[in-house]
């Protein structure tokens, strides 16, 4: 239990549905065992694009904060808001530089590309290799559960609603069978002219 | 010689040795040999259990490390029948984990229920039952089975019965339990399918108001259909999980045997 990876806990999961894509995290930040606080989200947006972390915490803070200016520097010379695709390889390349000490987070992104009008949803490991998927993407502690929940509550073209509904309960049931992971979640539903931002509460145990 | 053996000093200066390595004499150096009395056969398998019925499942597949020892490989078996068949069983039981001790522990369950019947003219109850393979298992506290067992049946009342355990004999009775390698993915899966757990029913009020949708026992179509969903998608994420899915029906008509095939890559 001495992995960077497992200290502070927490749970990310991205899906994809019809015409909108999903991402949501758990709330809990901890030290092994011991929660230290129930308010630490892990979703970070960039404009139009989302980016969840999960991993050591400390570098969750520091690699959201690193995009928070590269993003801004990329919005001031093209003077244009950045797409899902450009960020995924901007995400893999800065963690890449890293790639004898990197940063200890598993990043996941999801946003709606403006230019085709079509969702779109990465993961990565620590040091860049991205995972492009068609359905759905999770991280964190609870990744084992969330690979069950997703694959057993998943189906294609889902409607943003049934979309929140799906990601919810994949998050919410993975969670509670995680100890690391937990104590409320943050669930974002993506539609071209839309986002919806909900706080669920789940167990608080 | 020289040239065969190279610029090796230590080779060129000792003809005997024709491989690549240097002579040592050191006693430290002695090989050290070691014997591993467990493996891990990978697999999984789930247990549900209805109004009149119960079901415990499981895929074929056994592997070591990444290869697979073979593709049909029951970890699911009858208790208490009268032959090998397992005809006349009334008890189901799986074992996951070591396969060896899997076997050694079944074949040691079924001669203790076969000998009480003997011995008390009667069939074992499946609660008796339970806490029997408690007591095996605790009896090798300091050298244990290297199992995670669900033992199925009905009890008195005719109701479906499922007790889970782990290696050393804690167990406790339950309506459904994932075990084995893919535990982690299914269990979740059958917390929210089968307990509806996270679910509340909706207009009934907000925060703690809302009302929990009350789990009921299911129909056996919608539990064999769930056994089914949880191993195609155990399956599709993880290694250890596929080939066959082997499924033992239990209700009071006695047990039937269930084979699904799995994705075998």
């Amino acid at each position: 239990m001495s992995s960077p990876f497992a200290i502070n806990g927490g749970a990310c999961v991205a899906m994809v549905g019809k015409d909108c894509v999903a991402i949501a995290c758990d709330l809990r930040l901890g030290l092994q065992s011991l929660t230290v606080s129930n308010n630490f989200p892990k979703i970070f947006s960039y404009g139009d694009v989302y980016l969840g972390l999960t991993g050591l915490a400390t570098d969750v803070s520091t690699v959201s904060d690193l995009f928070r200016f590269k993003v801004n520097m990329y919005r001031l010379r093209e003077e244009r808001q950045i797409s899902p695709q450009t960020m995924a390889n901007l995400v893999s390349t800065s963690l890449y530089e890293k790639r004898f000490g990197p940063y200890f987070v598993s990043p996941v992104i999801a946003g709606i590309n403006h230019t085709t009008g079509k969702p779109f949803i990465c993961g990565f490991d620590s040091i860049g290799c991205i995972d492009f998927a068609k359905d759905f993407i999770v991280s964190g502690t609870a990744s084992d559960q969330l690979f069950g929940t997703c694959e057993g509550l998943w189906e294609p073209d889902l409607e943003p609603d049934d979309l929140f509904e799906t990601i919810s309960q994949a998050l919410l049931n993975a969670v509670d069978r995680d100890a690391l992971s937990g104590w409320g979640a943050h669930v974002y539903i993506i539609e071209k002219d839309k986002v919806t931002k909900r706080l669920l509460k789940g167990r608080q145990d | 010689m020289d040239s065969l053996l190279g610029s090796n000093p230590t080779l060129a200066s000792n003809p005997a040795y024709s491989f690549s390595k240097a002579p040592y004499n050191s006693a430290a150096d002695n090989k050290e040999h070691a014997f591993y009395p467990y493996t891990d056969n990978g697999g999984s398998t789930l247990g549900i259990t209805g109004e009149d019925f119960c079901i415990i499942a499981g895929d074929t597949r056994s592997t070591s490390g990444y290869s697979i020892n073979t593709r049909y490989s029951p970890k699911v078996f009858r208790i208490g029948g009268d032959d090998e068949t397992g005809e006349g069983a009334h008890i189901i039981l799986s074992v996951v984990g070591f396969a060896a001790d899997g076997t050694a522990l079944k074949e040691r369950l079924n001669a203790i229920v076969k000998m009480y019947k003997y011995q008390h003219g009667k069939k074992i109850s499946v609660k008796a039952c339970a806490q029997r393979l408690a007591t095996i298992l605790y009896g090798k506290r300091f050298f244990p089975y290297y199992v995670t067992a669900i033992l199925g049946g009905l009890d008195e009342d005719g109701k479906g019965a499922l007790y889970s355990y782990d290696p050393v004999g804690s167990y406790e009775r339950e309506q459904c339990r994932a075990a084995g390698a893919a535990a982690s993915l299914i269990m979740p899966f059958l917390d929210n399918q089968v307990n509806y757990k996270n679910q509340y029913l909706p207009g009934t009020g907000e925060g703690h108001d809302l009302e929990p949708r009350q789990a009921l026992p299911l129909p056996r179509h919608d539990v064999e259909q769930l056994v089914r969903d949880a191993f195609t998608s155990a399956t599709e994420r993880h290694i250890e999980v596929g080939d066959g899915l082997q499924m033992l029906v239990m209700t009071k008509n006695g047990i039937e045997e269930l084979y699904h095939p799995l994705k075998r890559d």
